[in-house]
């Protein structure tokens, strides 16, 4: 009974997972095409992946936006995290206010927001360029590290910290022992999604960018002249490989750790 | 005792100081900046100018804009309902994995998100043409006779939507069931619950806030996703989303832009609101 | 999960500095003050100057190329309003935001002619035009015009203008440009009135006309409008000539058609910001873009009109062969300028918004 269930809730992972992969799978697939367009399939070809090579400008605005999606989500992981626990942990008047002013920045739309910043940051003077981006970037990166970790806060026992704290701990070893471990998948959650939203951001983007830090979907969206390129699912195939590729040997190199931590556990018990 | 946890318990406010100095900088003042544009006036060339008025929110009135917004929330809540009920499931399951495996499924999950969202987009009209991929599938399985129309219509948006918004359901879920104490369902079983009534008064409850998490990510972006409206469902659908850009970018219509974006932002703080009553999550109790 | 965050850093760490060698640090030399500067910020729409044509002027002057890219024009105007022109040494944009641009004032560089060699190969028939009537600011870069182009082996009608386009036998069959100025603009045509109408009345009769166009689109859509003919998912379209002209290549049995109620006309200008940080290096790319040869290689790869006229002998036969973009000059003088409506924007905003809508 209980081995046919395991079977039936993998096979529904399975199921969605295909469904998440098959557009992917389409634009891996049309890399290959040999032909501008994606309409139908002409032919195997690698000369996609050749003029990607040597699209200087188009690697540099890839450099700019993985740069720019892992300093803003790293900030926002940071402030999201310990905003989150902090107020969950403080009982203010402001409270409430902040927490659904923490999730405006998703819910304002978007265009209006990059007008905004663009209005903000040049009457501040700052230079547009990276550290715009990186600001606007953390912005909108906040609300979901900010939320998943809230909602992964509420109803966890009251008592492991009450006793952390009678047992002496501080406030800084408590975080890092003990609210930190409870709340690391959640900030992983919701990290690998603002990771996304930033790697995928356009419109914020091109108002708070300079002449000199052109991004990835900037690029892309503002191709509408001539049609999107296949040079970028020549791109987003190689970005694919890339990304599982890493994660196959984080994968390698997790497993011996964490056996190794389980025999540890083990051997306190 | 009670004296000394007080004062420790004061000092956890210093955690959330970088969050309300972020918060009140990048957020709190840029949302004046809106509200106050949105009480100005057009200028007809170019921008605003400096005049005192009520027009923008008077406009909103006129039934074309108003049906614009029940159009997005039809959307929205279908959106919202379909993810929910595919994410849950798949949140949970995940969460009952093995730990490493775990891992492994969260970032199968995320990874094609990682993927340019109009570059999926481009895939998802490769597989859902007349002549492309599924119909090809679906005839020579002998399940159609004829080609179905599934591409620019209101069928593909919500396949579209649903597909973007699902991780953002999937992972609050998971994050909220893994850390779950499963000696309570354990306990109701004991107590001769059923498996079913188990879940839905032990599990479910206690994984709302991850599923009220949920609902903002899914539930906001998604009144938001023009572009996928306009690329899946052949720009025959205008929301609000779409209806800003081009209030600011076609008819160059800024205040007007301003004020349907706080309408919309009222619009959605209110729908969180009645959802915390109706689900009764207790929002933020319980932590230490 | 740790280890692989640690991993993604440590890969873009790595990218980072492999980049980085590739890119030389004078991105940062920009307003070095007078004298020749050895940068070039050009921002207009991805793609819309061929690779080889940037590569060319680099290989010639050593100058570097920074390209950043704009989806629309009215993001470009308010990015350069905002920054007040500062960071932009070339712009490449439609002509009514240049008209809007003009009419503000302050934000275009006047261009000294005198400073451009090649500036005699301009076609005059692309200057003087609404947006710039004194040649002040602009040079043409590119024009084009929206055409109908259908397959006449799934279409039984003979289309020869806007009208035919709400026979019912089109039913569920049009793909058309995703623009409200040109749709109810293709309307009013239809009515014999302008692309610019803004009498309301005339307006609120072609939003009326334009309703009973519904049943017959089969989709709107921004880019790519060839693709959805070429796929068999529409088999009529009303795009722009470029979009037109790429269909064409790509499946010769495609027809155009050049609207007998007279068509829509736009021009692509360069424009300089009036305060270029590196203006030297302005004038010499457009110069550079001037050269006959260039402006062939240009016209041939973005698919639009070319406005040089010397560069006509160099123009490949699949340029000069293809109907959307060889339009004959009797057809060519019977079009008319989108320009700016002013107040009856927000009336073409409302019929577009209900026609939109389910």
């Amino acid at each position: 009974m209980k081995q046919r269930k395991m079977h039936l809730s993998s096979l529904y992972l399975a199921f969605v997972l295909v469904l998440m992969y098959l557009p992917v799978l389409m634009v891996v697939i049309y890399s290959f095409n040999d032909s501008k367009s994606d309409v139908s399939w002409a032919g195997f070809t690698l000369e996609w992946y050749g003029k990607m090579l040597h699209n200087s400008s188009l690697m540099e605005a890839l450099r700019n936006s993985i740069v720019l999606a892992v300093s803003s989500c790293a900030i926002s992981a940071v402030i999201g995290t310990i905003g989150a626990v902090g107020l969950v942990r403080c009982n203010f008047k402001t409270k409430g206010l902040l927490e659904n002013a923490a999730m405006l920045p998703i819910m304002i739309p978007e265009i209006i927001l990059g007008m905004v910043f663009l209005a903000f940051f040049s009457f501040l003077n700052l230079p547009f360029g990276m550290m715009t981006l990186i600001l606007a970037h953390t912005t909108f990166c906040i609300p979901y590290i900010f939320i998943v970790v809230k909602g992964r806060l509420v109803g966890i026992d009251k008592s492991i910290g009450e006793a952390a704290r009678d047992l002496g701990a501080s406030e800084f070893r408590m975080f890092f022992d003990i609210t930190l471990p409870l709340v690391a998948p959640a900030v992983a959650s919701g990290t690998l999604l603002a990771f996304a939203m930033s790697l995928d951001d356009v419109v914020i983007s091109f108002f708070v960018t300079g002449a000199q830090t052109n991004t990835l979907p900037i690029k892309i969206y503002s191709q509408i002249k001539l049609g999107v390129s296949p040079e970028i699912n020549a791109l987003c195939t190689v970005m694919l490989v890339f990304t599982f590729i890493l994660i196959l040997i984080s994968g390698r190199v997790g497993k011996t750790r964490k056996n190794r931590t389980i025999s540890k556990e083990e051997q306190r018990r | 005792m009670k004296k000394t946890a007080r004062r420790k318990k004061d000092k956890a406010w210093t955690m959330a100081v970088p969050l309300y100095l972020f918060t009140i900088v990048f957020v709190v003042i840029p949302l004046i900046y809106i509200v106050v544009l949105s009480f100005l006036q057009k200028d007809v060339l170019w921008g605003v100018t400096n005049q005192f008025t009520l027009n923008n929110y008077a406009k909103m009135f006129d039934p074309v804009y108003g049906k614009t917004f029940l159009d997005s929330l039809k959307l929205a809540f279908a959106t919202t309902l379909i993810t929910t009920l595919m994410g849950y499931p798949f949140g949970y399951f995940m969460a009952r994995l093995a730990p490493n495996r775990r891992n492994f499924v969260m970032l199968l999950v995320v990874v094609p998100f990682w993927t340019n969202a109009l570059v999926r987009i481009y895939g998802w009209m490769i597989l859902l043409r007349t002549k492309g991929v599924l119909n090809q599938a679906l005839l020579a399985l002998g399940i159609v006779d004829e080609p179905i129309k599934i591409l620019y219509t209101y069928g593909a948006v919500l396949i579209g939507m649903v597909y973007s918004l699902l991780p953002f359901m999937i992972l609050p879920v998971y994050s909220s069931v893994e850390k779950m104490d499963w000696s309570l369902v354990e306990a109701a079983r004991d107590l001769g619950a059923g498996r079913i009534k188990a879940f839905f008064t032990v599990t479910l409850k206690l994984t709302l806030p991850g599923v009220l998490s949920g609902f903002v990510l899914v539930f906001v972006p998604s009144i938001g996703l023009f572009f996928l409206a306009d690329l899946l469902g052949g720009g025959k659908i205008m929301l609000v989303g779409n209806l800003i850009k081009n209030q600011l970018l076609q008819a160059r219509d800024w205040p007007f832009g301003a004020a349907l974006s706080v309408v919309l932002m009222l619009m959605t703080f209110l729908i969180i609101f009645l959802y915390r009553k109706l689900t009764h999550s207790k929002d933020l109790e319980g932590f230490f | 999960m740790k280890k692989v965050f640690a991993l993604i850093l440590a890969a873009v760490l790595a990218i980072g500095t492999l980049a980085g060698c590739g890119t030389d640090p004078a991105g940062s030399s920009a307003g070095q003050g007078e004298g020749q500067t050895k940068d070039l910020n050009i921002f207009t729409w991805d793609g819309y100057i061929p690779q080889d044509v940037l590569d060319g002027y680099t290989e010639q002057t050593g100058v570097k190329i920074n390209i950043s890219n704009f989806e629309s024009n009215e993001e470009m105007l308010t990015k350069l309003e905002a920054t007040g022109g500062g960071d932009y040494d070339i712009v490449i944009a439609s002509d009514y935001i240049i008209d809007i641009a003009r009419k503000k004032g302050g934000i275009m560089h006047e261009l000294d002619t005198s400073k451009i060699a090649n500036y005699n190969n301009i076609d005059a028939a692309f200057q003087g035009q609404f947006y710039d009537p004194d040649n002040q600011y602009t040079i043409p870069y590119a024009a084009g015009t929206p055409v109908i182009v259908y397959d006449p082996s799934l279409v039984d009608i003979d289309i020869q203008g806007y009208e035919d386009l709400w026979n019912p036998a089109l039913a569920d069959s049009i793909v058309a440009m995703d623009d409200g100025r040109n749709l109810i603009g293709m309307t009013l045509k239809s009515m014999g009135k302008s692309f610019n109408e803004t009498d309301e009345a005339v307006l609120e009769q072609a939003k009326n006309k334009l309703m009973e166009l519904k049943p017959n689109i089969r989709t709107l859509a921004v880019n790519q409008l060839q693709d959805v003919i070429l796929s068999g998912e529409a088999s009529v379209g009303y795009m722009f000539a470029s979009q037109a002209a790429m269909a064409v290549e790509a499946n010769p049995d495609l027809k155009v058609v050049y609207p007998k109620e007279g068509m829509g006309f736009g021009i692509d200008n360069i424009i300089v910001p009036a305060k270029a940080p590196n203006l030297e290096n302005a004038y010499s790319f457009i110069n550079y873009i001037l050269d006959p040869e260039v402006g062939a290689k240009i016209s041939s790869q973005i698919y639009y009109l070319c406005p040089n006229k010397a560069a006509a002998e160099f123009l490949p036969e699949s340029f000069t062969s293809n109907a959307a973009l060889f339009i004959p000059s009797e057809v060519l003088k019977n079009t008319e300028f989108i320009q700016d409506v002013g107040e009856t924007t927000a009336a073409y905003d409302k019929i577009w918004t209900e026609f939109k809508q389910q």
